[in-house]
C-alpha cells in the first residue's frame, strides 16, 4: 500500500521514479571534442557494425558488408585472441592504407538491412537482419541461417551477436515488439521484452539465457566465455549474466547518462563501450508523460519526436530546446541535444577509465560500434555517416577510474 | 480526443491559473494565511458557541486583547531583532505586584506609580540586553534564567506582600477607567493599545531605529556591517520589550486588582505562540505590529473559545502547544520553499490549438517553400554587434542598431564597416522608428519608449500606461516595449509582448502561449499614454499600413498578422490578415513596391505544437526541467517572407542551412538592399533585391522628401 501512496506522490512532486535527474557527465565521462577531431577513415551511409575478419576492418552499412582495411595490409605480430575475436595488432598500418573518400570494396550483400554482426576465425561471418533473419557466411557453418528460438518462436529484433566459440553464438534480442531499427518506438513505448539466447550453430538448438529486459543491445564476453555482460540500453546499465544458463542478471554499472549499445574487448581484459545516444531531462520527463507520448507517437512523424536519436539538427520540425538556441551565432557545445557521440572505454571490472566524446555542436554522433586494433580505436558513427580512427595512446593505463587517479 | 480538447481548452480558458503565480510573488501574501485561518477559526467557534460574536463578547475580548498584545508585541519586537524573550510572563508579574504594592500599600497616586513600573519591568528588559546584546549570551537561556530568577522574586514579593494588598480596597476612578472604563463603547485598555500599534507600526517600519531592527534580524553580519550598532540596537528590543510588558502589567493590575501566583504563568508560551502564528518568523527580520495583532487575537480567541466549549484548562494549553508547533513548522517551511514554490507556480501555460502548419518543403509549390536565397547575403558587424534586432536608416543612409548592453550603434555608410556607439540607453534596445524630425523612436526593452535626436541626445517618452483594472501584477510599466511605428500625426503606437516577463526570460512566454501583452498609443501632444489592445499573444512588428490610418501587428506564438484601425471609418477595429503562419512572426516593415517584409523568427515544431495543446505537461515541465532542457520554438532557423495588404504571400526568403545567417528578427530595405537583423545575431545580413527601386527609403515613405 505504502508503494501505492509513495508511487502517487512521487508523481505528484516529481520525485523518487518520477524524478527526471540525468547523472552528469562526469569524472572519467568528462567531455571532450575528440571524436570530432578524430581521423576520418571513410564516409558511409548509416555505417553501423565494425568488426575484424581475416584481417580486415569489416563494416556493415545498410544491406552491405564493407571492407574498409585493405587484404594487402598484413597484420603483424601475434594476434590478441580476447572472447573469440581476432585483433591483430599494429594496425596503424591499416589505418594508413585507408583512404578516406574511396568507395570501399563490397565484401556481402544480404536482403535486408544488417542489424549486426559477429565474427570468428579468420572466415566465420555472421549477420542478423532487420527480417530477424540470422545468416552464417564462411567457416564451417556457412549458409547455415536460423529464424527462430526452437520452442521461443520468431526472431524479432537481432541487435547484437557474439561467437564464443567456433560453434556457439550468444544473440541479444532487443524486443518482441519492434525491430532493431524501430528502436526509438520500443523507447517511446516503455517495452522491456528483450532476451538473451545461446544458440548452438551445429544443431540450432538454443536456450534463453534471460528474459524481460529492456532492449539489450551489446554482448561482451568475460571470464573466459564463461560468463556474459549485457547493455541494456533502456535501462541505462550493463548486466552480467552466465553464458551457458539461465541466470538472474546482475548490475555491473548503472546509472549511466547515456544509452549503452555495443561492447568490444580490449587486449587488457576491458572493453570499450558504444553509447549511442544521451539522456537528457526532457526525454525523461516524456518517459513519464503517458498521455503526452501516446498523443506524440500517434500524431508526430517519428523523426520530430521528443526522443533520442542518432543524428540530429536535420530540419526546423525537430524539436529544440532553450540551452540549444543559437546565440550570437554560436551553438553551445553543451546545448541539450538529442544525438550525441560518446565512446567509454571500461575496466576489466567495468568501471569507465576515459570517453571520447562528439558534443551538441559536433556532427559525429549516434556512434554505434567500437573496435580497437593495437594503437587504434576505429568508431562507426552511424548518424555521422563516418568511420573514424582515433589514437588509443594516450588512454590511462591504471585500472582505477580516471576521476581516481593521482594527478 | 476532441472532447477532451475541448474539455482542457474550456478548463484553460476558465480558470486563470497565471493569476495564483501573481498572488504568490506579492509580499502581502504571507499576511493572507493568519487572516485566513482567523477566518476560519471565527466560522468555526461561531457555529459552535452561541452568541459567539455578540457585543458584549467583542467588549470583554478586545479588553483582554489590549492586555495581550502588548505582551505578543513585546514578544514580536524582539524576536524581529531574531531574538526571543522568554521572560515577558514573568515580567508581567513583577509589574502587576509592583503597581499593587505602590497602589495598595504605599498608597501612591497613578501618575508616580506607572512610571516606576515602567522603569522596573525596563530593568529586567535592560538586565536581558545587557547579557544577549552586549556580553552576546544566548536569547533563549538568558531569558530562561530570566523567566525563573523574576519569578522567584516575585513569589518573594508575594509571601510578603500578598495579604496587604489584597487588605485593601482601592476606590480610585481613574483606576477603575484604566481596568474598567469605555470610551465610546471601547475598552480603553484595547484603546490604549490601538494607538500604540499605529505608532509601533510607524516605528518599525518607517523611522531609522525600526529599519535598524530589522536589518539587524534580516542579515546581523550584514547590519553590523553597515556600521549599524548592532549590541546596542539589541539591548534596546530587550528594553522595549520590558516597558511594553510593563504597559500590560499596568492594565491587568487595574482591571483584577488581585496579586496572585498564577499571574503570567505560561503567558511566554502564549505570546511566542501568537507572534508567530502572525507570520513573524522566529529567524528575525521579518515581523510587524499588524502581524502581532493577528497573531495575538487568533490565539485568545482560541483559548477563550476552549474554555466555553467546557474543555478542562489542560486541553486548553495542549490545544495551544499543538498550534504553536504547525505555526513554527509552517513558518520554517514557508521560508525555505517560498521562492522555490514561486519560480514553480510562475509559469502557467494555456491551452493553445494551431491549425497544421503550412508546408516549408523545398519541392512543393507552398509560398512558404524552402529555398536558399539568403545563402550568401553580405554581413556587416560581424562579430561585433550583439543582437541587432531591429535597425533603421537616416537621411544619409547610416545605420542605427541597438545592443543588449543597451547601446544605440550608428554604422556609418557608404561601407557599414565603422560602428560608433551613438548613444547608451541602457535596457535592451529592440524595434525603431524615425519620425518626422529625424528622430529616433525606439522600445527599449526593460526601460520603455525612447526618443534619440539626431546629435545623440536622448530622452524617455514614456514607461508606463494605465493600469488594468483586474490586473494582480502591476502592468502599469513596462517591462518589455518591443516594437513601434509613428502615425502621419505623430503618435507612436507600440507593442508590450508580454507583461508577465522581464527581457532575459521572453521565451518562457511562448511556453505559455497565453495573451499576456499589449499595443499601447504615446501621444506626444499631450505626453499620454494608453493601451490600445489588451490579451494579445506576444505581439510584435508594428508597421503603420500605407494608408496612415491603419497599422499591422504580429502575433508572434499565435502565428498571425493583424491589421488594426486607430483612425477612419473602421477605426477601433481590429482584422485577420494572415493566419497560420510556418512559424512566429516578428518585425514588420514597409517595402518598396508598397507591400510589406516579414521576419519569421523561428519556425514552429510539431512536438512543441503538441506540448501547446497540453497544457499540464508543459507546467510539469517547467517545475521540473531545468531552464535550458526546456521545449523551445525553433528559433534557430527563420526566413523573411514578402505580404500585401490583402494577405497574400508573395514571396519567401530563406537561408535554409542557416549558417550564413541564423536567426531573422527585423527586415528592413534601403535603397534596393534589404537589412537583416536577429536578437541572438552577431551579425546584419545584407541582401539585394533583384528589381527593387535603388532609390526607395522608408524615412521617404513615411515623410516625404525633405523640402
Amino acid at each position: 500500500m505504502s508503494n501505492v501512496f509513495r508511487r502517487a506522490f512521487d508523481a505528484l512532486l516529481g520525485r523518487g521514479d518520477a524524478a527526471v535527474t540525468v547523472p552528469p557527465m562526469d569524472g572519467a565521462l568528462q567531455p571532450d571534442t575528440r571524436i570530432d577531431e578524430a581521423g576520418l577513415m571513410a564516409e558511409l551511409r548509416a555505417p553501423d557494425n565494425l568488426v575484424w575478419l581475416g584481417g580486415r576492418l569489416l563494416c556493415s552499412s545498410g544491406g552491405e558488408v564493407l571492407v574498409l582495411g585493405g587484404a594487402d595490409v598484413a597484420p603483424r605480430g601475434n594476434p590478441v585472441i580476447a572472447a573469440g575475436v581476432a585483433l591483430p595488432s599494429g594496425h596503424a598500418d591499416i589505418a594508413n592504407a585507408i583512404h578516406p573518400h574511396e568507395a570501399p570494396n563490397v565484401y556481402t550483400r544480404f536482403d535486408a538491412r544488417i542489424a549486426c554482426l559477429a565474427t570468428f576465425g579468420d572466415d566465420t561471418l555472421v549477420a542478423g537482419l532487420d527480417s530477424g533473419l540470422l545468416i552464417v557466411r564462411g567457416g564451417p557453418h556457412d549458409g547455415r541461417s536460423i529464424e527462430g528460438w526452437g520452442q521461443g518462436g520468431k526472431i524479432h529484433c537481432p541487435t547484437a551477436l557474439l561467437m564464443l566459440d567456433a560453434d556457439t553464438l550468444l544473440v541479444s534480442e532487443g524486443s518482441t515488439q519492434h525491430g532493431p531499427a524501430d528502436w526509438q518506438h520500443d523507447l517511446m513505448e516503455k517495452n522491456a521484452s528483450g532476451s538473451v539466447w545461446r544458440v548452438d550453430l551445429r544443431s540450432g538448438e538454443s536456450i534463453c539465457l534471460a528474459r524481460g529486459l529492456a532492449w539489450p543491445n551489446g554482448l561482451l564476453a568475460v571470464d573466459d566465455g564463461r560468463r556474459v555482460r549485457v547493455s541494456e540500453s533502456w535501462r541505462h546499465r550493463i548486466i552480467e549474466l552466465a553464458a551457458d544458463k539461465p541466470s538472474t542478471p546482475q548490475e555491473v554499472l548503472g546509472d549511466l547518462p547515456g544509452y549503452p549499445g555495443r561492447m568490444t574487448p580490449t587486449s587488457d581484459g576491458g572493453a570499450w563501450l558504444a553509447v549511442f545516444a544521451a539522456r537528457s531531462q526532457l526525454v525523461e520527463l516524456v518517459l513519464r508523460e503517458h498521455g503526452f507520448r501516446r498523443d506524440m507517437m500517434r500524431e508526430i512523424a517519428r523523426e520530430h519526436w521528443i526522443c533520442p536519436s542518432l543524428s540530429s539538427k536535420n530540419s526546423h520540425l525537430e524539436p529544440l530546446q532553450r540551452g540549444g538556441l543559437k546565440q550570437m551565432g554560436i551553438l553551445k557545445p553543451w546545448a541539450p541535444t538529442r544525438s550525441y557521440g560518446l565512446v567509454v572505454r571500461l575496466d576489466s571490472d567495468g568501471n569507465p577509465l576515459a570517453s571520447r566524446h562528439s558534443r551538441a555542436d559536433g556532427r559525429r554522433h549516434g556512434v554505434t560500434s567500437v573496435l580497437q586494433a593495437g594503437d587504434t580505436v576505429y568508431l562507426a558513427s552511424q548518424g555521422g555517416d563516418a568511420v573514424l580512427a582515433l589514437p588509443a595512446s594516450n588512454l590511462p593505463a591504471s585500472r582505477l577510474p580516471a576521476s581516481r587517479l593521482p594527478t | 480526443m476532441a472532447l477532451y480538447e475541448s474539455f482542457l481548452k474550456w478548463r484553460y480558458r476558465l480558470i486563470p491559473d497565471h493569476l495564483l503565480g501573481e498572488l504568490l510573488a506579492k509580499r502581502w501574501i504571507e499576511n493572507a494565511i493568519p487572516v485566513l485561518s482567523l477566518l476560519i477559526a471565527l466560522a468555526v467557534f461561531q457555529s459552535v458557541i452561541p452568541n459567539f460574536l455578540s457585543v458584549s463578547m467583542a467588549t470583554d475580548t478586545s479588553r483582554l486583547l489590549g492586555e495581550f498584545a502588548f505582551v505578543v508585541c513585546a514578544m514580536m519586537i524582539v524576536m524581529v531583532a531574531g531574538g526571543i524573550d522568554l521572560s515577558v510572563g514573568s515580567n508581567v508579574a513583577l509589574g502587576n505586584i509592583v503597581a499593587l504594592y505602590l497602589m495598595n500599600v504605599l498608597a501612591w497616586p497613578i501618575a508616580a506609580m506607572v512610571p516606576v513600573v515602567l522603569i522596573v519591568c525596563g530593568l529586567v528588559g535592560l538586565v536581558n540586553g545587557l547579557l544577549v546584546g552586549y556580553l552576546k549570551l544566548r536569547a533563549f537561556l538568558t531569558t530562561l534564567v530570566t523567566l525563573i530568577i523574576v519569578r522567584a522574586i516575585v513569589d518573594m514579593l508575594l509571601m510578603r506582600h500578598a495579604a496587604d494588598i489584597s487588605a485593601v480596597f482601592l476606590d480610585y476612578p481613574a483606576w477603575d477607567f484604566v481596568g474598567q472604563g469605555k470610551v465610546l463603547g471601547i475598552p480603553f485598555s484595547f484603546l490604549l493599545f490601538a494607538v500604540c500599534a499605529v505608532a509601533g507600526h510607524i516605528f518599525l517600519s518607517r523611522t531609522r531605529p525600526g529599519w535598524h531592527v530589522m536589518a539587524i534580524g534580516g542579515s546581523r553580519r550584514s547590519a553590523y556591517n553597515l556600521g549599524i550598532a548592532v549590541p546596542r540596537t539589541i539591548c534596546a528590543t530587550y528594553v522595549m520589550s520590558g516597558v511594553l510588558c510593563g504597559v500590560s502589567a499596568i492594565l491587568y493590575a487595574a482591571r483584577l486588582g488581585n496579586a496572585g501566583p498564577s499571574t503570567g504563568v505560561g503567558m511566554e508560551v502564549m505570546a511566542l505562540t501568537a507572534a508567530v502564528l502572525g507570520g513573524n518568523s522566529l529567524g528575525g527580520g521579518k515581523g510587524s505590529v499588524p502581524k502581532a495583532v493577528i497573531g495575538a487575537v487568533i490565539v485568545l480567541l482560541v483559548t477563550d473559545s476552549l474554555v466555553r466549549i467546557g474543555l478542562l484548562s489542560g486541553a486548553s494549553s495542549l490545544a495551544l502547544g499543538l498550534i504553536l508547533l504547525v505555526a513554527v513548522g509552517v513558518d520554517v517551511r514557508w521560508l525555505k520553499n517560498r521562492h522555490k514554490l514561486l519560480a514553480k507556480m510562475y509559469v502557467s501555460p494555456t491551452y493553445l490549438a494551431l491549425p497544421p502548419a503550412p508546408s516549408t518543403d523545398p519541392g512543393s509549390d507552398s509560398p512558404y517553400a524552402m529555398n536558399n536565397a539568403l545563402k550568401d547575403v553580405e554581413l556587416i558587424g560581424l562579430g561585433e554587434l550583439e543582437g541587432p534586432e531591429d535597425m533603421i536608416f537616416d537621411r544619409d543612409d547610416n545605420l542605427y542598431t541597438g545592443s543588449r548592453h543597451g547601446d544605440i550603434l550608428r554604422i556609418l555608410a557608404p561601407d557599414y564597416k565603422k560602428i560608433e556607439v551613438f548613444a547608451h540607453i541602457g535596457g535592451t534596445p529592440l524595434g525603431f522608428a524615425m519620425d518626422r524630425d529625424d528622430s529616433l523612436v525606439l522600445c527599449d526593452a526593460g526601460m520603455g519608449l525612447y526618443r534619440v535626436a539626431t546629435d545623440g541626445k536622448f530622452a524617455k517618452l514614456t514607461d508606463e500606461t494605465n493600469r488594468s483594472a483586474w490586473s494582480i501584477n502591476d502592468d502599469s510599466r513596462l517591462r518589455l516595449a518591443d516594437d513601434c511605428d509613428i502615425a502621419p500625426d505623430g503618435r507612436v503606437f507600440f507593442s508590450e509582448a508580454t507583461v508577465r516577463y522581464e527581457m532575459h526570460e521572453w521565451p518562457l512566454d511562448a511556453l505559455e502561449s497565453r495573451g499576456n501583452g499589449r499595443l499601447i498609443c504615446y501621444d506626444p501632444r499631450n505626453n499620454s499614454t494608453r493601451t490600445v489592445l489588451r490579451n494579445l499573444v506576444f505581439p510584435n512588428g508594428v508597421c503603420m499600413a500605407h494608408d496612415g490610418q491603419s497599422f499591422f501587428f504580429a502575433e508572434s506564438w499565435a502565428c498571425r498578422i493583424n491589421r488594426y484601425w486607430f483612425d477612419g471609418p473602421k477605426a477601433g477595429r481590429v482584422e485577420r490578415v494572415i493566419e497560420n503562419l510556418p512559424g512566429y512572426p516578428d518585425n514588420i516593415n514597409r517595402a518598396s513596391d508598397g507591400t510589406y517584409w516579414l521576419a519569421i523568427m523561428g519556425m514552429r515544431t510539431p512536438s512543441l505544437e503538441l506540448a501547446l495543446r497540453r497544457p499540464g505537461f508543459r507546467r510539469r515541465m517547467a517545475r521540473r526541467v531545468a531552464q535550458d532542457e526546456l521545449l523551445f520554438p525553433n528559433l534557430n532557423t527563420g526566413c523573411v517572407i514578402k505580404f500585401d495588404e490583402a494577405g497574400r504571400v508573395l514571396q519567401s526568403l530563406w537561408d535554409s542551412g542557416g549558417d550564413n545567417h541564423p536567426m531573422i528578427t527585423s527586415p528592413r530595405e534601403h535603397k534596393g538592399y534589404l537589412y537583416l537583423g536577429g536578437v541572438f545575431n552577431n551579425r546584419i545580413g545584407r541582401y539585394k533585391i533583384p528589381g527593387a527601386d535603388t532609390s526607395w527609403t522608408s524615412q521617404q515613405s513615411y515623410w516625404g522628401t525633405r523640402s
